[in-house]
């Protein structure tokens, strides 16, 4: 079931898009400030899917929200919902990260038209990121699991099995250490994980990787701060290391 | 980003200012170097230079003035849009809800209560906006009428207690004897509601408002609304009483509103011969705000 972040103050709208959403068959959390949206989509276990995004809000607006959400790496289909439908601030949403922006009052069918496109592109991202064409340089990669110590990663159920504990993980981070893993032992700069991970090739802030790594450092590593699997390699990125010595 | 645009360009224009007062004063400096001979030229030129000066400064003085002002009608603009459109929004969404949806009655009932809701702020805001017309130094005249204050208070109490869905409790009236005053029922009403609304709107989650009526040497009544919610540093005490101002903060976006209220109050009371004002012991310690309007001879 696809989980749907609907991030507004004004109760009678919340409850409303709540009540349609469920009426849709998704699963809808509804967060009143920037501040628990924030907190909420950092939690993530598990992930959302979507995020319906008001502007007005109190605290951090919108547009901070978007824009930090970005920053820390979550590339969450935001469709941002607001009274401010001046082209300006249209341009401000999509600029700070925005996926879709529609202004207030909205039609409802279009609304939900519109959330559901978002979903399944999402849906083709996520098999296309799955079956992407390996870079002829890169070493053959289809296993399902791979293990390394007492751990192990299971890659198709998005799963990291450490002892006897299991962690979910997002789609992101399995992406990161899929390809950390493909390329073990050798050091992975920031900007190529950036190309080839996320597919971005402009000069994007590289630091948003860092995230992810401290995220799966917590998961993999028995101590997080002096990180064995998870090499940083300075200056350049980071290193798998499955067996460290 | 907006306001930081606005400050570079007062900026810009005092900077612009200064440099053409100094420009001006280093001529002048010059046309004293070489007229210092003759006195007529050189009292020609102090006029001159006192000309342009005050020129320049009442310039500089008025574009800030201007760009300010833009900025709070900007800011205006934005919280009109955001009262007028949200509940809009909301009526549409459950009246297309109500449309598409199998809705059980319960649920059915419940936005209809929703929608009424919705409605009622809508008109809410375009009374406001409306009235700011009326009550505008230059607008149409008072209908004068003894009015029983008591009612016109109990009336308003009513009316935001069914608003905000309060318990009696939490809105305390401590009523004076009986007294009438010389006004304008509507705008009368207008200006106690306001008050009530505002005293609700800034208490939080938990309201505590006591509304106070006085008898004040039999010349003046005047209206005490009293909050224990978010309170308002002495500095903006006057300030609130603007047209379009609201105090700037994370509450001003928390509490939704378009900056008219205090202004509709502080018009009515000069209307009348009264006036309004705010006490507070600062952020966090509540307030007081008086309405104090003539009585009826």
């Amino acid at each position: 079931m696809s989980r749907v972040l609907v991030v507004e103050d004004e109760q009678h709208l919340a409850e409303g898009l709540r009540f349609n959403l469920e009426a849709e068959g998704y699963q809808v959390h509804v967060a009143e400030t920037g501040e628990a949206a924030l907190e909420c989509l950092k939690a993530e276990s598990p992930a959302f899917d979507v995020v319906v995004l008001d502007v007005m809000l109190p605290g951090k607006d919108g547009f901070s929200v978007i824009a930090e959400m970005r920053h820390a790496g979550q590339f969450i289909p935001t469709l941002m919902l607001t009274a401010r439908g001046h082209p300006d601030d249209v341009l401000k949403g999509f600029a700070a990260g925005a996926d879709d922006y529609r202004a207030k009052p909205f039609d409802l069918t279009i609304l939900i038209a519109r959330i559901r496109g978002l979903l399944r592109r999402r849906e083709w991202l996520r098999s296309s990121v799955n079956h992407q064409t390996i870079p002829a340089s890169a070493p053959q990669d289809s296993r399902e699991r791979f293990t390394f110590g007492d751990k192990s990663v299971e890659f198709e159920a998005l799963e990291l099995r450490v002892r006897d504990q299991v962690f979910p993980v997002t789609l992101m981070e399995m992406n990161v250490l899929r390809y950390l893993i493909r390329y073990e032992g050798k050091p992975v700069s920031r900007k190529k994980m950036l190309e080839e991970v996320w597919g971005l090739h402009e000069d994007t802030d590289t630091r948003a990787i860092d995230n992810f790594i401290v995220r799966l450092r917590r998961y993999i590593e028995d101590d997080p701060t002096r990180p064995r699997h998870l090499v940083t390699v300075r200056g350049v990125g980071y290193r798998f290391v499955a067996s460290p010595g | 980003m907006i306001v930081a645009g606005r400050r570079k360009t007062i900026a810009f224009f005092i900077t612009l200012g200064a440099g053409l007062v100094l420009v001006t004063l280093l001529l002048y400096i010059g046309w004293v170097l070489l007229n210092w001979r003759h006195g007529i030229l050189l009292f020609l030129g102090i006029v001159l230079l006192a000309m342009i000066i005050s020129g320049v400064v009442l310039n500089t003085i008025f574009l800030v003035r201007e760009i300010r002002r833009n900025a709070q009608h900007d800011a205006f603009i934005n919280a009109v849009t955001h009262e007028l459109k949200t509940p809009v929004a909301s009526i549409r969404l459950y009246l297309e809800t109500l449309q598409t949806r199998a809705v059980d009655e319960d649920k059915r009932k419940e936005f209809y209560r929703i929608m009424l809701d919705d409605s009622d702020r809508l008109l809410g805001t375009i009374e406001q906006v409306l009235r700011t017309g009326r009550v505008g130094p230059s607008s149409r005249k008072l209908n004068l009428a003894p009015i029983a204050l008591s009612e016109v208070v109990e009336e308003s109490l009513a009316r935001v207690r069914n608003l905000h869905h309060l318990p009696a409790e939490s809105l305390q009236y401590e009523p004076c004897p009986p007294v009438s005053i010389l006004g304008d029922l509507d705008e009368v009403r207008a200006a106690v509601s306001n008050l009530l609304d505002n005293a609700v709107k800034y208490s939080g989650s938990e309201v505590k408002v006591t509304v106070r009526t006085e008898n004040i040497d039999g010349k003046y009544a005047a209206v005490r609304v009293r909050d224990e919610g978010a309170g308002i540093p002495q500095t903006e005490l006057k300030q609130v009483f603007k047209r379009f101002y609201r105090v700037p903060g994370p509450l001003a976006t928390r509490v939704k509103g378009t900056g008219l209220g205090l202004y509709i109050v502080r018009s009515v009371a000069k209307r009348h011969g009264g006036r309004a004002w705010a006490e507070s012991e600062g952020p966090g310690r509540g307030s007081t705000f008086v309405l104090q309007l003539p009585l009826a001879k």
